[in-house]
């Protein structure tokens, strides 16, 4: 993209309460006075420049070097992350059990976006640019901090233009993120698309939002990346149970 | 969340004075290029073909949602339910998708309907003459069934004028069905709402949609009369 142009992808907005009950503004409000419960910011329908703004006025202000101990279902894992992004990751918080004694002091470690699907506005490379953006944010907000980006999965019963779209964007940020040194790029869409092209609703459940199993399928690769970055932080930056 | 954009035809018109868009049916126009709003449509008509329901579930993201919660499992599997939920939908696109297909191969004793939240525009009046377009063309399709209509929540953090539409909706609907013997309409509000106007993200986590103890404390006792109206279905 030419230095001149400006991206709209890139441009940090807040969503305007169309509706009438103030929800957006509401949610930003409940995290900016509760990072400590904060894992999770994560809201449905957001675009990359509703995710740029969250992240330029507030969200980032208050993080504390907290990290928790979230119990998952097969036992304790641990989870030095905020997962920042759209509609995908509330429902994931879900699935975690947090016990709330089991809070550690340290740093924050990781930073996972997830983020572009929703931005029907923007061409491809637009959107991997605010999505390049929000990385950028972050790395120089948090240095210490790596930063994990999700591809964007495929959509829709068929075969169809999003998918597409959503291809090329993971293309782009495929060549662009490592450039960033502090950030990388996670596949997690393998397999949801079955041959004849047709993705089930067993995955996800209206041919956008994930069903738990689809939710499983994912937490798999993205577990086994968190853990491999959480072991290769050096020793003094390693939390103790307190 | 899990809004499927929409843009309803006949938001635009309403030239003649009986004309209620949340009361005529139409169908989502894809605007954003996946089609999937017609892609579930088509799912669940298929989908229905061999299947027996006794109950039907059908409405908006809160029935949808519903689906893939635990609660649905544990409560609402047992009664060999289904579940027709599209997020985002508004009255006039559950009209449109009952009346092309969904109903033409089951037929369940009860149908639970919960929408009207959605219906961003219209008046409560419109909303009300809406479900009740609902009610009326369930009663058509399954003269047998009995049609649960759910009151629809509270929303937002603090007091707004879609907490005040919604309990305007709800109050004209429960007159609407009062001469009934088909219809009702359950309340199942267990009290998100505190005294201080608030409504906490431990119940709805966007102050929209449930969370999982959210959905408990509504499922709870709508699962213990949708009990009782399958028993009393079958007396009859």
């Amino acid at each position: 993209m030419s230095g001149d142009e400006i991206n709209p992808a890139a441009v940090a907005q807040a969503v305007e309460d169309v509706q009438g009950d103030d929800r957006w503004m509401s949610q930003i409000w409940r995290e900016l006075f509760s990072p400590l419960h904060a894992l999770n910011f994560g809201i449905g329908g957001d675009t990359t420049c509703n995710v740029l703004w969250r992240l330029q006025n507030g969200e980032l202000d208050n993080i504390r070097p907290k990290v928790r101990f979230n119990w998952a279902s097969t036992g304790p894992e641990r989870e030095k992350s905020t997962a920042q992004g759209n509609s995908f990751v509330p429902v994931m918080h879900f699935i975690q059990i947090r016990t709330p004694n089991q809070y550690l002091i340290g740093p924050l470690q990781v930073t996972v976006v997830w983020v572009g699907t929703n931005n029907h506005e923007h061409s491809a490379e637009q959107v991997a640019g605010g999505i390049l953006a929000i990385a950028q944010l972050l790395t120089s907000r948090l240095p210490k901090t790596k930063v994990v980006v999700l591809g964007l999965l495929a959509r829709g019963d068929g075969p169809n233009p999003l998918r597409e779209k959503n291809a090329a964007v993971n293309g782009f940020l495929r060549s662009w993120l490592p450039r960033l040194g502090q950030a990388q790029f996670l596949d997690v869409g393998a397999g949801f698309v079955h041959s004849d092209g047709t993705i089930s609703t067993r995955d996800m459940f209206d041919f956008l939002h994930l069903t738990a199993a689809g939710y499983r399928a994912i937490a798999k690769p993205l577990s086994d990346l968190l853990l491999q970055i959480l072991d290769e932080t050096p020793e003094e930056k390693r939390a103790s149970l307190v | 969340m899990h809004h499927i954009a929409n843009a309803s035809l006949t938001d635009k018109v309403m030239s003649s004075g009986d004309s209620n868009p949340a009361a005529t049916p139409t169908p989502c126009v894809d605007i954003q290029g996946d089609g999937r709003w017609m892609s579930l449509h088509n799912h669940f008509v298929s989908n229905s073909k061999d299947k027996e329901p006794d109950v039907l579930f059908v409405g908006d993201s809160l029935v949808q949602l519903l689906h893939q919660f635990e609660v649905w499992r544990e409560l609402f599997s047992p009664l060999h339910a289904l579940n027709f939920g599209v997020g985002g939908d508004e009255t006039q696109h559950v009209l449109w998708r009952l009346s092309n297909g969904e109903l033409a191969h089951i037929s369940p004793k009860v149908v639970v309907l919960w929408v009207g939240t959605h219906n961003h525009g219209h008046t409560a009046e419109q909303i009300c003459g809406g479900i009740m377009a609902i009610v009326q063309l369930i009663k058509d399709k399954l003269p047998k069934a009995y049609t649960l209509v759910l009151g629809v929540l509270p929303r937002g953090k603090m007091p707004n004028p879609l907490r005040e539409r919604n309990a305007q909706v709800n109050k004209l609907v429960k007159d609407a069905v009062s001469s009934l013997p088909h219809a009702s309409l359950l309340n199942v509000d267990p009290g998100f709402v505190h005294s201080d106007g608030s409504i906490s993200h431990q119940d709805l986590y966007d102050f929209l949609h449930l969370t999982p103890q959210g959905y408990q404390a509504v499922c709870q006792p709508l699962h213990a009369h949708l009990k009782g109206l399958l028993e009393k279905q079958a007396e009859n």
